[in-house]
């Protein structure tokens, strides 16, 4: 470096090093020493000079400071505290200030004052005195401001979800109307059963309930058993009505309960998408969906008095709870949603949808790093209370605490409470290491459990999956291991048709509303989107899951119906220049939001001819699914299955009343104790209409009694007469179509019978030989001697071919011509067949008088001499010396 | 079938009878020691003609079960492949677990290459054919020397339903578990694949992230397993329905007739018309009225009304074909 080089250029000093920076201060200070020297010397001469050392000296001593704080600067970048020089010094207000997100902190108390009673925005409104000129004015502009005012509008949805509620009731009654009221199927009638046993004996006699009329001999600890919550609500009905002095019978009652709680269901769709968007016309539409789809029509026409009748309005409802009390964060919301589980737990045994999908839900929430104080006070208070109102009734009992399906609510609330944990401790540290060091700590806990869970249930302290539950996840497992579960219509996997037959259009715009969903997002969008995934799976998995799908289906396709009403149904029309600025302005700000297609702002629709089209067309698609529904309802969902209609020739109806003509020939007939067996499916009507004992019903809890009746149905009449004798059968009921054309009859529910028996006895009753050797299942001249000689065959088909000419006879359910000669029977003998020959009752023969066993003793009646019994001859062996 | 078992063994007790007369008479106690020692060194015995006939021969105080299967590749027994490791199985443990003897099994094979006469004496077409022999003489003697068949109609079965099977035929003997061999390989492979997995999902972690996290990607998850669930494919996947089927005019049909049934393709064809229909609304929903330029508007708006009208007015013709009484309709497809 050459010394005395003039100014100093600072850009030149940032690439050297410390030591050289200080050299050659050392030098500037010498040269600048040496020049005061030299001014006292020879005065005045080299001034300039001194100013030029001086700034340089400043400009090295500015760069090594610099350096040196930049290094500090990088020693410091991670550690706890800056020292002072080093932080931002700004204004010292500024330095006192609180953090922003300590100063947007409010207490607890306040946030909820703040929820509850917003400031209240009032508008003054012009008041004009009301003149002549007023009075008299355009009746038409009356009724186009009508729709504006607050009031206004709140009576005007109140009558227009009446109105709903009303048409849901109506479409509900085209049995009541077209038949009678009349309880449906087969379920019911066990329920309206129980009914009339509440009703007349009280509830503490209900409770401690035991059946001895079903299930001969075991009988049934029926108040244990069931959940009563359908009885009671029937039964609070019957005893509130009677108290306002109305005498209303307890039948109509059950009948019409089911469409009643579809007009609650309505509202309680309506207040559901309320809260999942601020469009109001939304809630209207799902109400309506809602009231009218058939996938929920199907299980709550007037008469089907089934669970699910009371069961989807309280799914609906608890939802609509939760949603409320997570958005709230409020205790008390919670505990309403936990009231109305529990309700839902007495009421249906589908209540395990709610148990999984709310844990599942917060899980999805905590995932997504929504964690709130809200989420915990009402998952909480729900869990706590919902679960100890669900152990209550008797048959859940300790079910919540010991079974797999319940052990996801269980585990999400442990999660929760360390959750909570640890946001506290996360407040109190502020320490970034540690809180990363809580989060793995929190995920391997939660991997702990998990392993315990597993552990806990391989050990068998926790029941592993029941079946009917797991049955939903490993859709292989029932036809294995369950085949009564498998054996069910409704427990079958869903066709595409069906979903269509079921929800219509709403089925396509599902998806849509579901999309929607995404866009905004918030907690109870979340919850639509959970709902949405797994309503769908478990409704493709079973039929019957359908109804728990309706719900979810019809706030959806609201929410999507509504957003292309409100966007095409407006007055407003967009000025194409006004809104090119906006966009680049709202551009930015919307980009965050997460989908890409929102990105851009509204503009609306330009063309008055588009926005009148699309309408038109909603309207078209909405009026065909009001027409769809109707029609389904008509055909499809509004028979009692009891009776049957059909049409005559000349178009007239005609009713078939085969089943009430048969229960009511048993309860004319026969003894009161007398034991009727029969498949499953008739024992519930047998005990309801006929009001005598059976063997088994449909509360399918013992499958070895069931095993019992389809081996006895299954097998030869000498294998079948000992079964019966020990069950003390007397009478032996089977369901034939033959002669009509009736799908749903026994011999089409035979092979069931067989497979449930072949379960328990797989030795003696094997599937393989109903079959023929082309695996054909044949009822005619070709059927295997396996079948021909089953209880069931000679049952449904005995004297059968006297109806017809010699030789012709027809099954005309099974298109299948039958052998010239019918079947015999030797140890029971016909009691009872019904007009269309839908319901054969025999009567089990006594033992005979002479000590002779049925067959000689039939034979003899039929008037062939007993054989001689020849010389016994042993099985044929090979000697082999 | 009876009669012909019946000939079958009185033929085959005459052979045997003169066999044993040639070969110094063999008591049942020698012949189970004999083959008893033979099943410890290999189990289950490969026997051949002679062998077959002398050990199924009667008298006998043990029971014999034999498999007769068809190995060789020019029969092309699927099944048989199927079964042989299985029974292997069983053979092995159960005569590993009872050395013994004291359950008085004897587990052998006869392939259709060494006994074809035996075949061809019991009137066998199809294979494998599982005989159970049980002994008619001694404490557990049966009524009838005649074997007991299995059936494989439900295909090739696991050891442990086969083993019941023989275990129910046994009563009041000592049973020995099956004991599956632990399969190393597995286990390694599949210890392999989880740390590859562990590795690659740390490192690729920061680019699959963002993926994660997109709300876009999410989105599209969901919609499509719902089209998935709500067009029927969990029918398909437990009734394992056929993809499609000819209409027997040699064509092809792509709709099954009948409201309870449906093809494979069928419902792939139902979801991608959903899936038009809900994105043909969504786009009207959302995109539409988000476009600045009118003439474009006017003309997505135009494409994507059409499109839902049309597809609609299809899926409703479609609906109609499953369903011949439904009533409604839409033009253009009345």
């Amino acid at each position: 470096m050459s010394k005395s080089s003039g100014k100093v250029k600072a850009g030149q000093l940032w690439s050297k090093n410390k030591d050289e920076l200080t050299k050659q201060l050392g030098e500037l200070k010498t040269e600048l020493s040496q020049l005061r020297i030299q001014k006292i010397v020879s005065s005045g001469t080299k001034l300039t000079k001194i100013h030029d050392i001086r700034k340089s000296i400043a400009r090295v001593l500015t760069v090594i400071n610099a350096k040196q704080r930049a290094q500090l600067r990088l020693f410091y970048k991670n550690k706890k505290y800056l020292p002072l020089d080093l932080r931002a010094k700004q204004t010292r207000a500024i330095r006192r200030r609180l953090s922003p997100e300590d100063a947007s902190r409010v207490l607890e108390k306040t946030k909820k004052r703040q929820t509850h009673f917003p400031q209240r925005k009032f508008a003054v409104k012009h008041h004009q005195p009301p003149t002549q000129a007023t009075m008299s004015a355009d009746p038409l502009q009356v009724l186009a401001s009508a729709g504006k005012g607050e009031s206004t509008r709140g009576l005007l949805r109140v009558i227009i979800l009446a109105l709903i509620a009303g048409a849901a009731i109506a479409s509900r009654l085209f049995s009541v109307i077209r038949f009678e009221s009349i309880i449906h199927e087969f379920d019911p009638w066990f329920n309206f059963r129980a009914t009339k046993y509440l009703v007349a004996n009280g509830f503490y006699n209900f409770w401690d309930w035991f059946d001895d009329r079903t299930w001969h001999p075991l009988g049934r600890v029926t108040g244990g058993t069931l959940y009563p919550g359908l009885m009671v609500t029937s039964g609070v009905i019957y005893h509130a009505l009677r108290a306002l002095t109305i005498p209303v019978d307890i039948r109509n009652i059950c009948v019409l309960l089911a469409p009643a709680f579809s007009g609650l269901t309505a509202v309680a769709a309506y207040l559901l998408t309320n809260e999942m968007t601020p469009s109001s016309s939304a809630g209207l539409l799902a109400a309506l969906f809602m009231g009218i789809a058939p996938g929920y029509i199907s299980r709550s026409v007037a008469g089907s008095y089934d669970n699910e009748a009371i069961a989807i309005f309280l799914l609906v409802f608890t939802f609509y709870l939760w949603i409320k009390a997570l958005k709230q964060g409020s205790m008390l919301w919670g505990a309403l949603c936990a009231l109305f589980y529990g309700y839902m737990v007495a009421s249906w045994g589908g209540y395990a949808f709610i148990t999984c999908l709310l844990p599942l839900h917060a899980f999805v929430l905590v995932c997504m790093g929504r964690y709130s104080t809200r989420l915990y006070v009402a998952y909480t208070t729900w869990y706590a209370l919902g679960t100890l109102a669900s152990m209550q009734i008797p048959f859940v009992g300790f079910l919540p605490v010991k079974t797999s399906e319940h052990m996801p609510a269980l585990g999400i609330f442990g999660f929760l409470q360390l959750l909570a944990f640890l946001d506290y401790v996360r407040s109190a540290i502020p320490s970034r290491q540690f809180q990363t060091f809580l989060w793995l700590f929190a995920g391997g806990t939660f991997g702990l459990g998990l392993l315990g869970l597993v552990v806990a249930t391989s050990a068998g302290f926790i029941a592993p999956w029941s079946g009917r539950f797991y049955s939903l996840w490993d859709t292989g497992y029932a036809k294995i291991h369950i085949p009564i579960i498998a054996s069910v219509s409704e427990h079958q996997p869903t066709a595409w048709p069906a979903f269509f037959f079921d929800l219509n259009m709403l089925i396509w715009l599902f998806p849509v509303g579901v999309y929607l969903c995404f866009q905004q997002l918030a907690d109870e969008h979340v919850f639509i989107v959970v709902y949405a995934l797994f309503g769908s799976y478990f409704a493709g998995v079973m039929v019957r899951l359908m109804l728990t799908l309706t719900p979810v289906v019809c706030v959806a396709a609201a929410i999507a119906v509504s957003t292309l009403l409100d966007t095409y149904l407006s007055v407003k029309t967009p000025k194409p220049e006004a809104s090119q600025p906006a966009e680049a302005a709202e551009g930015k700000k919307a980009a965050k939001s997460g989908l890409k297609s929102t990105n851009k702002p509204v503009v609306g629709i330009y063309a008055v001819w588009g926005k009148s089209m699309m309408v038109s067309a909603l309207a078209v698609y909405l009026l065909l699914f009001v027409l769809h529904c109707t029609w389904v309802t008509s055909n499809a969902y509004s028979s009692p299955s009891v009776v049957l209609a059909s049409r005559m020739p000349d178009g007239s109806q005609h009713i078939i009343d085969d089943y009430r003509e048969a229960y009511q020939w048993l309860r004319q007939n026969t003894r009161e104790d007398a034991k009727i067996m029969s498949w499953w499916d008739y024992g519930y009507q047998i005990g309801g209409m006929a009001d005598r004992p059976t063997l088994v019903d449909n509360n399918t809890w013992n499958n070895t009694h069931i095993a019992t009746v389809g081996k006895a149905m299954s097998s030869r009449e000498e294998v079948s007469y000992p079964i019966m004798r020990q069950h003390e059968v007397d009478y032996v009921l089977v369901v034939f179509g033959g002669l009509l054309g009736y799908s749903g009859d026994d011999i089409n529910k035979f092979l069931w019978m067989v497979r449930i028996a072949e379960g328990i006895w797989p030795d003696e009753v094997s599937e393989r030989a109903f079959f023929t050797q082309r695996g054909e299942y044949r009822v005619d001249g070709e059927a295997t001697e396996t079948m021909k000689n089953s209880l069931m065959y000679k049952m449904s088909y005995y004297n059968y071919n006297n109806l017809f000419p010699a030789g012709q006879a027809v099954d005309r359910m099974r298109q299948a011509r039958l052998p010239e000669v019918g079947p015999t029977l030797s140890t029971m003998e016909e009691a009872f067949t019904s007009e269309n020959w839908i319901i054969r009752i025999y009567k089990v023969k006594d033992l005979d008088n002479l000590g002779r066993d049925h067959m000689s003793a039939a034979a003899f009646d039929r008037g062939h001499k007993k054989k001689k019994a020849t010389k016994k001859r042993g099985p044929r062996s090979l000697r082999v010396d | 079938m009876r009669l012909l078992t019946l000939l079958s063994l009185t033929l085959l007790g005459g052979v045997t009878g003169s066999l044993a007369a040639a070969s110094a008479k063999k008591t049942p106690q020698e012949r189970f020691q004999l083959y008893h020692a033979k099943s410890l060194s290999s189990s289950p015995v490969k026997l051949s003609d002679p062998s077959y006939r002398e050990l199924t021969a009667t008298p006998r105080d043990y029971a014999v079960a034999v498999l007769l299967t068809a190995m060789d590749a020019r029969y092309g027994c699927q099944l048989c492949r199927e079964f042989q490791p299985e029974w292997e199985l069983l053979a092995r443990s159960w005569t590993g677990g009872d050395k013994a003897g004291e359950s008085r099994v004897v587990f052998g094979t006869l392939d259709f290459g060494d006994g074809r006469d035996i075949f061809m004496s019991l009137g066998l077409q199809t294979a494998p054919v599982l005989f159970f022999f049980p002994p008619t003489a001694g404490p557990h003697a049966a009524a009838s020397a005649e074997p007991i068949r299995y059936d494989f109609t439900g295909g090739a079965q696991a050891a442990e339903v086969v083993h019941s099977w023989v275990a129910r035929h046994l009563p009041d003997r000592p049973h020995p578990p099956i004991k599956r061999p632990i399969n190393w390989m597995r286990w390694i492979s599949s210890l392999v694949i989880l740390s590859g997995g562990l590795t690659v999902s740390f490192v690729a972690w920061p680019y699959v992230l963002p993926v994660i996290q997109s709300r876009t990607v999410w989105a599209a998850v969901t919609l499509i397993s719902i089209l998935l669930f709500t067009s029927g494919h969990m029918f398909n996947h437990i009734r394992n329905v056929p993809y499609v089927a000819g209409d027997g005019r040699g064509g092809i049909s792509y709709f099954a007739s009948g409201f309870q049934n449906q093809y494979g393709l069928e419902t792939q064809i139902v979801a991608a018309m959903y899936g038009i229909l809900a994105l043909s609304s969504i786009s009207l929903a959302i995109k539409v009225p988000r476009m600045s330029d009118p003439r474009a508007q006017g003309v997505a708006f135009i494409a994507w009304f059409g499109i839902l009208f049309v597809v609609y007015s299809l899926l409703l013709s479609i609906f109609r074909g499953k369903n011949p009484g439904y009533t409604f309709s839409l033009p253009p497809f009345m």
